[in-house]
């Protein structure tokens, strides 16, 4: 269960920071 | 909100910032030429994807403070895996720019080739061979010494070439400030690997520790028993662990995790820890003399008494005895008049290590030890097979969402027992397990 907590909190960091990556270019190309 | 919760999401929060505040402050102040957003969004992940695996120095770094929220074990296994999405980020970045600009692929002359590239491609391919030879070590027979040397070495030519490549191409970094900025990010990322490398070794050289006795246990275990030597060591919590350096100085990567079995209430600093032959290095701690130096590094873990609770359920599968060994011989130090529950599964009867001193404990402390033998003797009356809800259930008071339970052991019995309790309906934060097969 903790290994699956840890991969929780991974899958979630991972797909923030992709997320937050989309804003950063779209902050970029519709300025 | 749970304050284990609310400390956890802080983490988070933390790490987040960390990672994405420096891209997002290279919006601030003069853009360079807008591009397409694949290549912007390329970029971004990759800017992302080398904080990540820069920040990996500090997750690893040992501190205490950083690892408490969620305890060390799942602090390892989220550097385990958001390693792998930080390596996916750096090497999908290439990927998409070839995508976006499919000119980039049109290679000039060899000798011609950007320095900026020749980085790339060395940050790329160490990222990758970390990967997988954390991933295959056991499979590609790799020792383990040999692979934690190999480990950080290709993670510091990673993180090192690829901010290499990101200042050599310098598209973001035209103010200076964010060029401060991201150098400054680099330079603390070195601090740590310096920290763990040089510095803190260089603390435990001054700290050694003596070998004073060497007990040898029931089910081929054995006990170092360890005085600080010449200073007052430090304290411990019951179920935390240390890293041992035997053989050599603290500046060669042979520690290993163990866990204290000793009271942590012992006087002078004395620490005890029990080891038992599984191969590695752990094969020959019945060759450590009394007298020998050795050092200390720790304590270590979030897996420890202390929260408020009812009784203490402790789940013990063979050498996963240790900790709850000290969490029982601190409990009758302290006088503790909660009810402990040991279940303790072990192959044989013979191997059910501290049996003769747990069967003594229970004058001293309100505890019931189960022994669970998988190859149980002829005649043998007590529980057999495993650790499994039916059993939990047998053995322990119904209000199973009141207990404090704590599991340590081979991988599988924890996963299995991690399983029943979820049957019973014990909430994530009434448990607390402890893995040391970290790679």
């Amino acid at each position: 269960m903790r290994r699956w907590l840890a991969l929780r909190l991974a899958i979630a960091t991972g797909i923030i920071i992709v997320v937050m990556s989309v804003v950063f270019a779209l902050a970029r190309v519709t300025e | 909100m749970r304050t284990s919760t609310l400390r956890g999401a802080i983490w988070l929060v933390g790490y987040l910032l960390i990672v994405l505040g420096p891209l997002f402050a290279l919006l601030a102040g003069n853009w360079p030429t807008v591009r397409d957003f694949w290549t912007e969004f390329s970029v971004a992940i990759a800017y992302s994807g080398l904080a990540m695996m820069g920040l990996q120095f500090g997750l690893t770094a040992r501190f205490r403070h950083v690892t408490e929220p969620w305890g060390e074990d799942v602090i390892y296994y989220f550097h385990r895996q958001v390693s792998l999405i930080a390596v996916g980020l750096v090497v999908v970045h290439p990927l998409i720019m070839f995508f976006a600009q499919p000119a980039l692929l049109a290679l000039p002359d060899p000798f011609e080739i950007p320095w900026g590239a020749v980085f790339a491609f060395i940050s790329v391919f160490a990222a990758i061979a970390l990967v997988v030879m954390a991933l295959w070590r056991a499979e590609l027979g790799v020792r383990y010494e040999l692979w934690h040397l190999s480990h950080i070495a290709l993670a510091v030519i990673a993180v090192v070439f690829g901010f290499l490549h990101m200042v050599g191409w310098s598209f973001y970094l035209t103010d200076p400030w964010k060029r401060a900025l991201w150098l400054g990010l680099a330079i603390a990322w070195l601090v740590l690997f310096m920290y763990v490398r040089l510095f803190r070794p260089l603390l435990m050289l001054r700290r050694p520790y003596r070998v004073v006795e060497v007990r040898t246990e029931r089910g081929d275990s054995t006990t170092l028993v360890m005085r600080p030597d010449g200073h007052a060591g430090f304290r411990f919590r019951p179920g935390q662990f240390g890293w041992l350096t035997v053989w050599g100085s603290p500046f060669r990567i042979t520690a290993n995790p163990f866990s204290f079995s000793s009271s942590a209430e012992l006087p002078g600093g004395q620490v005890e820890m029990t080891i038992r032959k599984l191969g590695d290095f752990s094969g020959a701690a019945d060759r450590i003399a009394k007298g020998q130096r050795v050092f200390l590094d720790g304590p270590y873990g979030a897996f420890t008494i202390g929260n408020p609770a009812d009784m203490h359920v402790l789940i013990a599968g063979g050498v996963g005895i240790t900790p709850m060994m000290s969490m029982i011989r601190t409990l009758a130090d302290r006088r503790d008049r909660r009810p402990v529950i040991l279940l303790y599964g072990n192959k044989d009867w013979d191997a059910a290590t501290f049996r003769e001193e747990l069967d003594s404990m229970k004058e001293r402390l309100d505890l019931t030890v189960v022994h669970v033998l998988s190859n149980p003797p002829d005649g043998w009356d007590g529980e057999r097979g495993f650790i499994d809800a039916a059993l939990l259930r047998r053995h322990l008071p119904k209000e199973y969402a009141e207990h404090e339970y704590f599991i340590c052991g081979p991988g599988p019995m924890m996963d299995a027992v991690e399983v029943a309790l979820g049957e019973l309906g014990v909430p994530l934060s009434k448990y607390h397990s402890e893995r040391y097969s970290f790679v």
